[in-house]
């Protein structure tokens, strides 16, 4: 397929993202979807080696912890089998935080500072090497880049005539991002319900075909832009080898 | 025990807040609106908020019976 996609920003912040693309099948939008959350991949944690652990956590539990904290993940600079190894040496009474992992690469560190992985009460202490690996989110949860990824229609609204005077005085709500014409709208600038918008009037409202708004979250390990164009990349690359595959 | 790294829905990192939060609004000090606090630290899914308004730190209670 050789045609363009039209894409809009609505809303463009380094963790939230809000964009429109037109001139896609509902197919390919949640192929997308799929890509961000499964197929881009994100270092994390999954090796630990501990030297010490006397906190109150057994060492698979604080693993699992240090695991899910993201890292930032620059792009190109590491092939599937690398790994980059952490340190973390914490002695209590104190809470070691996330951002107590010391990196040696300053590209890969943890996204959040402020992570309690574990409070160390006195005479406690938590020491250890952990390395981080590349991943995908279809392997493990703590490689998703993209957390609560979705795509609605957008809707279009029609303007009416005046709303029958005695008629019900209901709210008519709408979530996501309308299209009046040639503007885009957000239907929270309004508080989602139509007649504080358009009052007195009556509106319909319409699925534009093959237009969807995406919202898209990242954990922190790459800004938003970058995961879905990752995404993209990696669909495209696994659409390739599967020409690759089935061509005589 | 500790509270969880991530929301268990949907995967966003919410434990960076999680101090804040316990210091407005679920600790005898902190004597703030639960849901005013939630929507400042921007944890606006109700998966997400579920996890801080369930949450109890039990490490105080287990510490002793190392």
């Amino acid at each position: 397929m050789a045609t363009d996609f039209d894409v809009e920003f609505i809303e463009d912040t380094e963790r939230e993202a809000r964009f429109l693309v037109r001139g896609i099948t509902p197919a390919f939008a949640n192929g997308i979807r799929r890509a961000i959350l499964a197929d881009v991949p994100t270092l994390s944690i999954d090796t630990v080696r501990f030297v010490e652990n006397s906190s109150v956590l057994f060492d698979e539990v604080l693993a699992l912890r240090m695991g899910l904290v993201p890292l930032t993940t620059p792009e190109g600079e590491f092939d599937e089998d690398d790994t980059v190894t952490l340190a973390i040496d914490v002695e209590g009474p104190a809470t070691a935080y996330s951002g107590d992992l010391v990196s040696p690469d300053p590209q890969v560190e943890p996204a959040d500072e402020n992570i309690p992985l574990i409070e160390l009460k006195d005479g406690q202490r938590l020491e250890a090497e952990a390395e981080a690996k590349l991943g995908r989110g279809r392997d493990h949860a703590k490689f998703q880049g993209g957390v609560a990824v979705g795509y609605r229609h957008l809707q279009h609204v029609e303007v009416g005539d005046d709303a029958s005077e005695y008629g019900e005085d209901e709210a008519q709500i709408v979530r996501g991002v309308i299209e009046d014409g040639d503007e885009l709208v957000a239907t929270s600038e309004f508080g989602h319900d139509l007649t504080n918008r358009y009052p007195g009037k009556e509106v319909t409202v319409e699925d534009v075909p093959n237009a969807f708004v995406f919202h898209v979250e990242s954990d922190g390990s790459m800004p938003v832009d970058e995961l879905v164009l990752r995404a993209v990349d990696t669909l495209s690359t696994r659409a390739d080898e599967l020409r690759e595959k089935v061509s005589l | 025990m500790m509270v969880p790294v991530r929301c268990f829905t949907c995967g966003t990192v919410i434990g960076e807040h999680w101090e804040e939060f316990k210091a407005r609004a679920a600790s005898k000090e902190g004597d703030e609106d639960p849901a005013a606090v939630l929507d400042d630290l921007g944890l606006d899914r109700h998966c997400c908020r579920r996890m801080f308004v369930s949450h109890q730190d039990l490490v105080d209670v287990v510490s002793p019976y190392q």
